[in-house]
C-alpha cells in the first residue's frame, strides 16, 4: 500500500465516529443544552446523597453483582461440562447456550411475564395446587429483574467460560486426579484458576451489561423498581431534565469503564505473575 | 451430562431452564384461543397470528427495522472493512489507538449513546430521526466489521496478495481475486451479527423514534405497556421463527462457533 491509502480508508471510519458517537456524546455528557459542567456535577453530588437516587442507584449496582455472580455460578459449570463432554449433544447443548445471543431482547424477556405474571404460569401452579390463596406479586419485582437479566447474560458467560475452559489442557486433570487428588480438588486448584481469565472477561462482560440494561428493567421492574437505565429514559423524555438525564449517563458510563479498567488490570497482573 | 457430576449437572440444567424456558412460554401462548396472556392457552388458534400480521403499527414497524438493519449492516461493512485492511496492513503509527478508537462504541452504554443523538443531532441539528438512527446503528456494527473480519485477516497470509503482485496483478485486482475472498466468512459473519444486533436493538434506537419511523422492538415493547394481549406473544413467535432460520443458515455456511468469535470479546 502506498503511504497515503491507509489514512484515506480510515478516514470515513474515523469521521463517522466522530460525527456519530464521541462528539455528541462529550457534549451531552458534559455540556447538555441550557446546562453547565458545574450543573450536571452539582446534581451529581445531590444524587449520590439523595436516599431515593442512592437507592436507584444501589438496586442498579447490587442487582448487577448478583447477576453477575449467579451467571459465574451457572454458567461455568454449562461452560465446564460442554467443553469436557464427548457426547455428540455436547455441539447441540452449546448451539442452545449460543442461540438466546441472536434473539431479541423484547422476545426473550417477555417470556418471564408470562411465566411470573398474574395470570401466569407459576401463580397459576401454585392456586391450583392450593398453595396459595392468591397468586404471589412476582413480576415488577427485583427476583424479576435478577430471572431476566440471568437469561439475558447467561449465554455471554458461558462463551467466555467456555473458550478459557477449553484451553485447559484435560490432561492436567487426569494428571491430577492419577496424582491422587478427589475430582472437587482437582476442579477448585486445577481447573478454576487456570480458567481465571475467562471467568473475569464473563463477570466483566455480564456486570456492564447488567448495570446498563433497559428492557429488563423495564417490563419486569416496571416503575416501582427503577434503575439507571429507566431512570434515564424518564430524565430524557418525560421530565426533559438535561442535568438529571446527563448525570445519570455519567454514574452508568463511570461505572463500566470502571469494571472494564478494573478486569484489564486484573488480566494483566494474572499475564505476569 | 454424566451423572458423576451431580453438583455441575444441576446448576447447568438450572442455567438452561432460566435461559430457555421463558421463551417456549412466548410460543405456547401464542397459539392460545383466549383473549389474555395467561397460562395454561385456553384452546388453540392463529387468531393472534392474523391479529399480529394485519396490525399496521407492526408491520409498518417491522419494515422499518429491517430497512435500517439492512443499511446500516451494508455501510458498517463498507466503511468498516477498508479501516480493517488499513489497521492490519497499513504502515500508519498508533494503530493500537485507531483500533481502540473504532471498537471504543462497545463500551459506552448504549443509552448513553442513544441519548447524545437524541438530544445533540436529532433535537439539536435537526437532523432526522432515520437518518439518526442510521448513524447510531452504523456506528455501533463498526466495532464487529472491524473485530470480526479482522479475526479473518490475521488469518490470510499477506504473501498471497504480494504473490499476486509480483505476477503482475494491480493492487485493487490482487485485492479483490486474492484478498477478499479470504476475507469472506468473516465478511459474512460480520454482517449476520450486525444485521440482527440491529434489528434487536432497543436502548440506542430507544430515544430516537418518530410517528413516521418506529422500530419494531421498541414498538413492541410500547404495545405491551398498553395492552395485555398475547399479540404481542405472536409477534415474537415469528421473530423467533426468523432468528431460527438465521441461525440455521449461519451453521451451514460458517459455523455458530466462527460467527462467535466476534461477540465473545
Amino acid at each position: 500500500m502506498r503511504t497515503r491509502t491507509p489514512a484515506l480508508l480510515l478516514l470515513p471510519g474515523l469521521a463517522l465516529l466522530l460525527i456519530g458517537f464521541l462528539i455528541p456524546s462529550v457534549v451531552m455528557l458534559f455540556a447538555p443544552p441550557g446546562v453547565t459542567a458545574a450543573d450536571i456535577f452539582g446534581r451529581l453530588g445531590a444524587m449520590l446523597s439523595d436516599p431515593y437516587d442512592l437507592r436507584i442507584i444501589g438496586r442498579t449496582v447490587g442487582l448487577g453483582l448478583i447477576v453477575t455472580g449467579i451467571c459465574v455460578a451457572l454458567g461455568f459449570p454449562i461452560a465446564y461440562l460442554l467443553a469436557r463432554s464427548t457426547s455428540r449433544w455436547a455441539g447441540v447443548l452449546l448451539a442452545l447456550a449460543i442461540f438466546p445471543l441472536l434473539l431479541s431482547n423484547v422476545v426473550r424477556t417477555f417470556g418471564w411475564l408470562v411465566v411470573l405474571g398474574s395470570n401466569g404460569a407459576i401463580g397459576q401452579l401454585l392456586t391450583g395446587l392450593g398453595l396459595v390463596d392468591a397468586a404471589p406479586q412476582l413480576l415488577y419485582t427485583e427476583l424479576a429483574i435478577v430471572l431476566g437479566l440471568t437469561q439475558l447474560f447467561l449465554p455471554l458467560a458461558i462463551i467466555s467460560c467456555y473458550s478459557a475452559v477449553a484451553q485447559v489442557d484435560a490432561g492436567l486433570d487426569d494428571a491430577a486426579r492419577g496424582l491422587g487428588a478427589s475430582r472437587g480438588r482437582t476442579f477448585w486448584t486445577i481447573v478454576i484458576p487456570l480458567s481465571l481469565p475467562g471467568i473475569v472477561v464473563a463477570a466483566t462482560l455480564v456486570f456492564a451489561g447488567a448495570v446498563t440494561a433497559y428492557t429488563t428493567p423495564y417490563l419486569l421492574g416496571g416503575s416501582s423498581q427503577r434503575m439507571l437505565s429507566t431512570q434515564l429514559f424518564s430524565y430524557a423524555s418525560v421530565t426533559i431534565d438535561w442535568a438529571g438525564a446527563s448525570a445519570t449517563a455519567l454514574i452508568m458510563t463511570v461505572l463500566v469503564f470502571l469494571v472494564s479498567g478494573l478486569s484489564s488490570l486484573v488480566a494483566r497482573k494474572g499475564a505476569t505473575s | 451430562m454424566r451423572t458423576s457430576r451431580p453438583v455441575a449437572g444441576s446448576l447447568a440444567v438450572l442455567g438452561y431452564i432460566i435461559m430457555i424456558v421463558p421463551i417456549l412460554f412466548v410460543v405456547a401462548t401464542s397459539f392460545t384461543g383466549g383473549r389474555t396472556l395467561r397460562f395454561p392457552p385456553e384452546g388453540f388458534s392463529l387468531q393472534w397470528f392474523e391479529a399480529a400480521l394485519t396490525y399496521d403499527p407492526f408491520i409498518s414497524a417491522l419494515v422499518s427495522s429491517l430497512q435500517l438493519a439492512l443499511i446500516a449492516t451494508v455501510l458498517a461493512l463498507a466503511i468498516g472493512i477498508p479501516a480493517t485492511l488499513a489497521i492490519h496492513r497499513g504502515a500508519i503509527p498508533g494503530k493500537g489507538v485507531i483500533e481502540g478508537l473504532f471498537l471504543s462504541p462497545l463500551i459506552v452504554p448504549e443509552l448513553v449513546v442513544g441519548l447524545a443523538l437524541y438530544q445533540q443531532l436529532m433535537i439539536g441539528f435537526g437532523l432526522a430521526n432515520f437518518e439518526t438512527l442510521l448513524l447510531g446503528h452504523t456506528v455501533l456494527m463498526l466495532p464487529y466489521a472491524v473485530r470480526v473480519t479482522g479475526a479473518s485477516l490475521a488469518l490470510a497470509d499477506p504473501a498471497l496478495e504480494e504473490a499476486a503482485r509480483g505476477l503482475g496483478a494491480s493492487p485493487l485486482r490482487a485485492f479483490f481475486t486474492i484478498t477478499l475472498p479470504l476475507l469472506r466468512p468473516g465478511i459474512f459473519s460480520a454482517g449476520l451479527l450486525s444485521f440482527l444486533t440491529s434489528f434487536n436493538n432497543v436502548p440506542l434506537s430507544l430515544l430516537l423514534q418518530s410517528r413516521d419511523f418506529r422500530t419494531l422492538p421498541v414498538t413492541m415493547l410500547d404495545y405491551v405497556q398498553q395492552s395485555y394481549d398475547p399479540m404481542v406473544a405472536a409477534m415474537a413467535t415469528l421473530i423467533l421463527a426468523g432468528t431460527v432460520v438465521i441461525a440455521v443458515i449461519a451453521e451451514r455456511t460458517v459455523g455458530f462457533a466462527k460467527i462467535f468469535g466476534g461477540i465473545n470479546r
